[in-house]
């Protein structure tokens, strides 16, 4: 007993100077067996050497820095002569079962703490088996930073149409299981946490409070690096949504408000924010127009994909929609005084027509424009600058620049875009109006008097 | 012909195909098969048609607004770029068509002949209107009402009472076969200005370059209406061959089809036969 006393102290040391890894390797300890009826029957002979235990015990947590530390063992020994047993319910059928296992490797019990330190109403306790009811335990006893963000976000609001705060430490940390996040484990890891989330935000519709967005993610380039590539370092959902102090996007506070936005994604490709608040789109953003476009705009929220991915909305053949919605939207041209109609005259080009068969190797509009730090053609840095004309066309039709750096783009009215073509194609149509025509006049008459011979004929 | 329009003339009455008939009975049998397209012009017809229809289809879809369905044919990644290389390859099938004929009708002694016989004469632009003007039959109506009787006495021709009488190939035949020369000559050039887009791009600037594709999407759709409403018409819906004329498949015209619908064609043949034989007779009676 004082054997296993000590190793479990000792593991408790351990932990606390953090190697958690190195304590998976070490040999559990043998499990005591004792039953809930030998719990009960009367304590026979062992009392002097309890009492050693404790002495031994008590000497023992003195050398460990936290000083605060009880003599867990002990007080975790007497829960688990009743909690070990698998059988164990409450009057509501509810398992009261507690892995002695799990508590050891748990972050709290690798620190020392017994389950005493968390149930502090069973410290004074004395006649067992205790009551049913015991109090919550309240983690913000030592955690009171968390509890403090944890009281400012939605989390700690009630959820509409019920009537108490919504989720609890546990119900995203777990219970006597709890890990530290870094663990691969741990319901709060970023591998985990989809899952963890989606314990509430998995719903199959989209709906108002981040329901279903879970089922999104999972499909998205960030989740499948999770899920299938095993990179912990992809984004998750804290990494966006913040932990503990977790908000609604519509809160300026949050990290997902409109404003943070470039900056929470910037924080994984800087690269990107870099380029994005150098070009046209960022330094409006600085200015604060709402409207302009941030990451999110055009590449979705939770169901980001890949842009080599035929559903994203940055594909190639999808990315001339997703422009659009603003150089093609009415309202926001006449408010900022945009190009428009640059859709239009783009899926009236071949490179239009073939994009909207499919065809992703064919230009669209970020092949010319750029897409992070897109920049007015005024810009002598623009891929559309009159002198990068030549290269930026000759990307594709290489030796060809010249001439079509000096042609005119994007322009609706046939007139002006091309005027002798214009001239032609109104020519061809009043050609083709009257050879059709005649023919159809033609045939009608001959029709008329073949089918009129037919008939006598074999009258 | 079996309108009593005009009482002006009592041999109108008589139709020409009993009379025509009676006289050749001997010479040209009903049953007669004469040849209409050789073996070299029906292969040359059938890659056309095949050269034809692939362009047609791997084209149109550009024309057309890519809608639901249509985007729905182009279901794998390169299935576009596979439209291309279809189109360009039919191109180049069409183009080889195209000077494989040129070498048809310039050292072929049946190439000239055809060639020639299918450019168009004044008589052409006459049967047109002729052939129009009788089937529609406005003009008699007229004079029959008594409407402009005397521009109508005065001028007969005016009231179309006969239809055209066709030769070897009637003025429908010349305008199509003219309309896939010019269609050809245009579509190839376009084309290939089109294909080789760097070196238009190097050669002109950008507005030739849409002049081209302009050109060449409008001829697409005249070509592609032309056959459909003039030629199917033609050779496959009009009365007289419905449902189709066998004569592209197995080149054959009968001495019937010959008298009835090319008739000067026949009376020449007639003409031929008719010396030949009178020659034969008198070489057989002089000595």
């Amino acid at each position: 007993m004082l054997c296993q006393l000590g190793v479990a102290v000792r593991t408790g040391q351990r932990a606390i100077v953090g190697k958690a890894m190195r304590l998976r390797t070490v040999k559990q300890t043998p499990k005591t067996i004792v039953s809930r009826k030998e719990w009960l029957a009367p304590r026979q002979g062992s009392r002097g050497q309890r009492a050693w235990a404790l002495l031994a015990a008590g000497l023992l947590c003195l050398l460990v820095p936290t000083t605060k530390l009880p003599a867990a063992e002990d007080t975790n020994q007497s829960c688990l002569m009743c909690h070990e047993d698998h059988s164990l319910k409450d009057q509501a059928g509810r398992s009261l079962f507690v892995s002695k296992e799990q508590m050891e490797q748990s972050i709290h019990g690798r620190s020392g703490l017994s389950c005493v330190s968390c149930h502090v109403d069973l410290e004074s306790v004395k006649d067992f088996p205790h009551s049913e009811k015991l109090a919550r335990v309240a983690c913000a006893r030592c955690h009171e930073d968390a509890q403090r963000s944890v009281d400012t976000s939605v989390h700690a609001q009630a959820a509409p149409g019920k009537k108490t705060g919504g989720s609890s430490c546990a119900s995203c940390h777990g219970y006597h299981d709890v890990v530290e996040s870094k663990d691969v484990h741990s319901k709060t890891n970023p591998l985990n946490q989809p899952q963890t989330c989606g314990a509430c935000h998995f719903v199959e519709k989209n709906g108002k409070r981040g329901e279903g967005f879970v089922k999104d993610f999972l499909q998205s380039t960030h989740g499948l690096a999770l899920s299938r590539a095993g990179l912990a370092n992809s984004a998750s959902c804290s990494t966006c949504h913040g932990s503990h102090a977790v908000k609604g996007a519509a809160d300026p506070a949050s990290p997902m408000s409109r404003k943070q936005v470039p900056t929470t994604c910037g924080q994984c490709h800087s690269g990107i924010l870099r380029d994005y608040l150098e070009g046209v789109h960022g330094r409006d953003f600085d200015k604060g127009i709402r409207d302009v476009p941030v990451c999110i705009d055009c590449h979705g929220e939770h169901q980001i994909l890949s842009p080599l991915d035929k559903r994203s909305k940055v594909y190639a053949t999808q990315i001339a929609l997703t422009c659009a919605k603003c150089h093609d939207n009415e309202e926001l041209i006449h408010k900022y005084k945009l190009l428009g109609k640059r859709l239009r005259t783009f899926q009236g080009s071949f490179h239009g027509v073939a994009s909207a068969y499919g065809e992703p190797k064919v230009a669209n509009c970020v092949s010319c424009h750029g897409f992070h730090n897109i920049r007015p053609s005024s810009d002598p840095e623009s891929h559309i600058h009159p002198t990068k004309l030549p290269q930026t066309c000759g990307k594709c039709h290489p030796g060809a620049g010249e001439k079509l750096s000096q042609a005119k783009i994007h322009v609706l009215d046939p007139k002006v875009a091309n005027y002798a073509g214009y001239v032609i194609q109104k020519a061809y149509f009043y050609l083709i109006a009257v050879i059709m025509g005649s023919f159809a006049l033609y045939i009608f008459a001959d029709l008329k008097v073949r089918l009129r011979q037919k008939f006598r004929k074999s009258q | 012909m079996n309108r009593n329009r005009s009482p002006l003339d009592p041999s109108r009455a008589v139709l020409p195909e009993d009379s025509l008939a009676s006289q050749a009975d001997r010479l040209i049998s009903d049953d007669e098969v004469f040849v209409r397209m050789t073996r070299s012009e029906r292969l040359q017809h059938i890659t056309l048609i095949i050269c034809f229809v692939l362009l047609v289809l791997t084209g149109l879809p550009l024309l057309l607004d890519p809608s639901v369905w249509l985007k729905k044919l182009f279901f794998f990644e390169t299935s576009f770029a596979w439209r291309g290389w279809i189109h360009r390859a039919a191109g180049a099938g069409l183009i080889g068509l195209s000077v494989f004929h040129l070498f048809y009708i310039v050292f072929t002694q049946r190439g000239r002949e055809v060639f020639w016989a299918l450019m168009p004469k004044l008589k052409d632009v006459t049967d047109a209107l002729q052939s129009f003007g009788h089937n529609l039959g406005v003009t008699g109506w007229l004079h029959q009402r008594g409407i402009c009787r005397e521009f109508f006495d005065r001028h007969p021709s005016w009231l179309f009472e006969a239809p055209p009488r066709y030769g070897r190939y009637n003025f429908i035949e010349k305008f199509e076969y003219l309309a896939v020369l010019w269609g050809n000559v245009v579509m190839i050039v376009s084309g290939f200005f089109l294909w080789a887009i760097n070196l238009s791009f190097r050669l002109f600037p950008l507005w030739v370059y849409d002049v081209f594709k302009i050109i060449h999407s409008y001829e697409a759709i005249l070509a592609f209406l032309a056959i459909i409403i003039w030629h199917l018409y033609n050779v496959h819906l009009t009365p007289e061959v419905f449902p189709m004329s066998r004569v592209w498949l197995d080149g054959k015209i009968t001495g019937h089809d010959l008298r009835t619908r090319h008739p000067l064609e026949y009376e020449a043949i007639l003409e031929q036969r008719r010396l030949k034989s009178s020659n034969h007779r008198d070489t057989a009676s002089q000595p």
